[in-house]
């Protein structure tokens, strides 16, 4: 007697666990029961688990009978004459979807090759073992599993064309690449016509080798003149959004170049690219600090004596302006209203990114690296035939990292450049290495993909071949201009006049406990101290209480709030922190008296 | 400058009588650690550094023979805390010369002092409410295996609160005031915990053999002051791991010494080499006031002389409360509170003053701060 649970609750037993089993397989792939359906006799409990549930991951896979498969070549041709569509083989049984508890079962061949009698299913393809994302990447069946996940990690990190109305988006840090290509080495899945629109990649020549160190550690060589003419280049938006907020009291935000009366008005010059009603005019070169979209609003706290005082509040400035650092061009001007009925202004502001030194670059197969040279071309080596490499890559990145895909990307990629062709590098079913070194070898090159090279400086052919090729390269999405920064002086916090954090409010680097402890440990006290004086104050001591004084430093003058006029007063050198501590020691109810030593 | 008399004799040892003295002197002076070097950071960082990268789990291997005794960064840590128990206790036993070169006479010493206790010869026990009694009936075989008669027990028993009936068959206990079985087993549990023959706490001793042929014991399991008591024993060898106890038993010096090869021995296993000196300094640091003090909130940092010191390592507001309840005043004279406000550290370069006569006296002295209620 074995239970039959239905989507986990406990609903019957039966004699025959795997008649049942088989009838209900059965009925399903006549189309008497629901295709969703699952079913499976777990032996080692003796109990059958019907599952219908949703949240299931279920997978289509062809049903095989005798050792034959139900689909036929006369079903593909008429599927692919439009005959016949996807739902009605599955409505045949033909196919079926199986989940992860039924598919303990079932005995599935990857290719037809392989089908003997014992075989219950067959993989539409070898590729629909993988996911979208990693079918895309050529070759993945030869790479370290761990090579092919960090892959897909880059893929998706790259700049292409993320959408194609992209124009009248307002996303944040979108970023699209100028000139994408379909690349040279390709899957099954890029002729998908929806991955079409999204190329994200640019097919260059590549070189494995080290030159001049500036390609050690994962970094790349690229050649200036490649960047020159466009390579990889990539515009960066930028959107700015802001509302006219209706505020309770009848008052409002409102977008209008500010009058030079509000509060906070910056200088004239800020306003210069404000049109009449307020924002900036599309196609004009903004910079940072120059104002974008103007706007004015409301007193935040309405202060008794402003009341009293003056009939008329003055207003507050709340203009956006551009961000440091983000200079470029105003590209789009929304104007629309919200929900509420507010109005709405959205710009965008446009700027073109060159390569530049640190930019991060990856190819499909795990190998990220970030920019460490940019080398003129005329010192870029070049091969037999005169062709210069648009990147250097590092050789000693390979054998660690055992990502074979790389090298059979580089040599399939000169394959398909030689011959003015497409290859396919679909995993498993794919064009396999032996074929594409015949024919590179046909063209009348090395078999093994490397080549004769000069060295670009002196001219002397280098002593070791070296491997040149064809690949796609993606530029990933981090950029240096979006991360670089740094301070000499800048704003600080309120209320510990330390410096701000964060780059965003240009904020300093801290010197933390650990590089205190450098500091303590290399002897250097007074430049540690010194390190420490962001937030130095004075501040005045009443020398018989202890506690801080009141001392009007121009006139030489103070009292203590406790001892009088008549106590002296003595300046003292602290952080503002610690008199932070000192205050809110006091808050607590303890009493930190300063003693006073005689000054050196 | 004195120079060791120890390092003269090597470096004529080395170089001849005739060998230059003021080139030793010269070599001395530069060895020399400057005034005001950080010795303490550089100890810590020395060792913290190194840490890093130990691996937190403990490699277990499963064996009668082996001693499995913590290592790496969890022994560390319970060196450098002073732990009252540590997680694997084991003693280095070395045998007077007689008992030491002979393999049975050192094998014979190795099972004498493994511990047994009641527990380990009986077979099974009886607990009566009515009778108010607990019984515990003697395994013989066991008891013949390892070399114990009744006589043994009784004058165990003898030595214990608890009076016990003993015959050949089984123990028997009456507690007229035993209202409850729990108090039974409680009774029970105590009886049972009595040890008849060995050392108390050592439960395993394993026989080791040194290149030159001699015995020695490793137990797993320490009490070196039952040991030591041992007339087999060569007390100027045998030691514990257990820092401890041996401060107990053997004093602080050996304590210290115990914390300097217990954490080289550590670091050293892993494959780290950290010089002796930084280890030393930890060491004499942890045992200056005589007692073993560890690292940490209620050791060495708990202890600072500096109120701010202290509030900003760990618990700011009841080091700053008992500060104020105390009257206690801060010299400024570490670290940690002359960078809290912002002063040149005692370190170093700022360790040196430039001392101004200033009508005619001499004083470097600077604000100082005070907690005072």
């Amino acid at each position: 007697m074995s239970f039959v649970f239905v989507n986990g609750v406990l609903t019957g037993q039966t004699d025959e666990p795997r008649k049942l089993v088989k009838n209900l397989i059965s009925d399903r792939r006549e189309g008497k029961l629901t295709q969703s359906l699952n079913v499976r006799y777990r032996e080692e409990t003796d109990t059958v688990v019907i599952n219908t549930d949703g949240g299931r991951l279920i997978r289509a896979l062809i049903v095989i009978k005798n050792g034959k498969p139900l689909v036929t070549k006369e079903d593909i041709n008429l599927l692919s004459d439009g005959h016949l569509t996807w739902d009605d083989l599955v409505k045949q049984g033909k196919i079926e979807y199986l989940d992860a508890d039924e598919e303990e079962d079932a005995y599935i061949a990857l290719n037809e090759n392989e089908l003997t009698q014992e075989h219950t299913h067959m993989e539409i393809t070898p590729l629909s073992v993988f996911g979208t994302q990693v079918s895309m990447l050529p070759f993945v069946n030869h790479s370290n599993a761990h090579r092919n996940v960090t892959a897909v990690k880059s893929v998706q990190q790259g700049v292409g064309v993320y959408s194609s109305n992209y124009l009248i988006r307002m996303d944040n840090d979108s970023m699209v690449a100028i000139d994408q290509q379909i690349p040279v080495v390709k899957t099954k899945m890029y002729d998908e016509p929806s991955f079409k629109n999204h190329v994200f990649g640019q097919n260059i020549v590549v070189a494995v080798v080290s030159y001049l160190g500036y390609n050690m550690d994962d970094a790349v060589i690229i050649n200036k003149a490649s960047i020159d003419r466009g390579l990889f280049r990539s515009m960066f938006f930028r959107p700015y959004k802001i509302e006219e907020t209706r505020y309770i009291g009848g008052q409002s935000d409102k977008i209008i170049v500010p009058d030079k009366d509000v509060v906070g008005y910056r200088s004239e010059d800020a306003y210069r690219f404000l049109d009449e009603d307020g924002i900036a005019f599309p196609s004009v070169e903004v910079d940072s600090g120059d104002v974008l979209i103007g706007r004015v609003s409301p007193p935040r706290f309405i202060s008794s004596i402003d009341k009293f005082r003056l009939g008329v509040q003055k207003q507050i400035e709340t203009s956006v302006e551009c961000r440091t650092g983000e200079g470029g061009i105003v590209d789009n001007v929304f104007v629309t209203s919200t929900f509420d009925g507010n109005k709405y202004v959205s710009l965008k502001v446009r700027q073109d990114r060159r390569v530049e030194i640190g930019d991060k670059f990856g190819s499909r197969s795990g190998q990220k690296g970030v920019v460490g040279m940019l080398l003129n071309e005329e010192d870029m080596p070049f091969t037999y035939s005169g062709v210069i490499p648009d990147l250097i890559f590092s050789p000693y990145s390979l054998p660690a990292r055992m990502s074979m895909s790389y090298m059979l990307e580089l040599i399939a990629g000169k394959v398909g450049a030689l011959g003015g062709r497409y290859v396919d590098g679909t995993p498993f079913i794919g064009e396999d290495e032996e074929s594409l070194r015949k024919e590179l070898s046909s063209y009348g090159f090395r078999e093994d993909g490397v080549e004769t090279m000069y060295n670009g400086i002196t001219g002397e052919e280098m002593k070791v071949r070296i491997f040149v090729g064809d690949m796609m390269y993606i530029r990933l999405k981090h950029f240096v201009s979006n991360k670089i920064q740094w301070r000499s002086r800048g704003p600080i916090q309120l209320l510990t006049r330390q410096p701000t954090e964060g780059k965003s409010k240009s904020g300093g680097l801290r010197l933390g406990e650990m590089e205190k402890d450098c500091f303590v440990a290399y002897g250097a006290a007074l430049a540690l101290k010194e390190r420490f004086d962001s937030d130095k104050i004075s501040i005045p001591v009443c020398s018989k209480c202890g506690l801080i004084a009141v001392y009007n430093v121009r006139k030489k003058t103070g009292y203590c709030q406790i001892d009088g006029e008549e106590a002296p007063i003595k300046l003292i050198e602290v952080s503002a922190s610690f008199k932070i501590l000192l205050d809110e020691l006091k808050a607590v109810g303890i009493y930190p008296k300063i003693l006073l030593g005689k000054k050196v | 400058m004195e120079i060791p008399e120890k390092y003269i004799k090597l470096y004529k040892k080395k170089y001849g009588e005739k060998a230059d003295i003021e080139e030793l002197k010269k070599l001395y002076e530069h060895s020399l650690i400057t005034p005001g070097e950080a010795v303490g950071v550089i100890a810590a960082q020395s060792i913290g550094e190194a840490s890093t990268q130990l691996t937190l789990r403990t490699k277990h291997a499963a064996g009668l023979t082996v001693i499995n005794t913590t290592s790496g960064l969890p022994r560390l840590v319970e060196i450098f805390d002073a732990k009252k128990e540590i997680s694997t206790p084991v003693m280095e036993l070395y045998l007077k010369p007689e008992y030491a070169k002979s393999k049975e006479k050192a094998s014979d010493f190795a099972s004498r002092i493994i511990e047994i206790k009641i527990g380990d010869i009986i077979s099974s026990y009886d607990i009566s409410l009515r009778k108010k009694s607990v019984e515990l009936m003697l395994d013989r075989d066991a008891m013949k295996e390892y070399g114990l008669n009744i006589k043994h027990i009784e004058s165990k028993f003898s030595k214990t609160k608890l009076s016990a009936n003993i015959d050949s068959e089984k123990i028997t206990i009456v507690d007229k005031s035993a209202d409850s079985v729990k108090k039974l087993i409680k009774l029970r549990n105590k009886m049972v915990d009595v040890t008849i023959s060995g050392i108390p706490h050592v439960s395993r001793a394993i026989l080791n053999k040194n290149n030159d042929g001699t015995f020695w014991i490793k137990t797993m399991g320490s009490n070196l002051e039952e040991a030591m008591k041992m007339e087999e024993v060569d007390q100027s060898k045998t030691v514990s791991n257990d820092i401890m106890e041996v401060a107990n038993v053997l004093g602080i010096e050996a304590a210290r010494n115990v914390i300097v090869e217990e954490v080289y021995n550590t670091l050293q296993n892993v494959g780290l080499n950290v010089d002796f000196r930084h280890i030393f300094l930890i060491a004499d640091a942890m045992c200056v006031d005589g007692t073993v003090r560890g690292i940490g909130r209620y050791g060495l940092s708990g202890e600072t002389e500096s109120v701010f010191a202290r509030a900003s390592f760990e618990i700011p507001l009841k080091h700053l409360v008992e500060a104020s309840l105390y009257h206690e005043t801060d010299k400024f004279s570490f670290v940690a509170n002359n960078i809290m406000s912002n002063q040149v550290i005692p370190i170093g370069t700022g360790a040196i003053k430039l001392v101004v006569n200033e009508n005619g006296r001499g004083d470097k002295e600077k604000d100082t701060g005070e907690n005072k209620e």
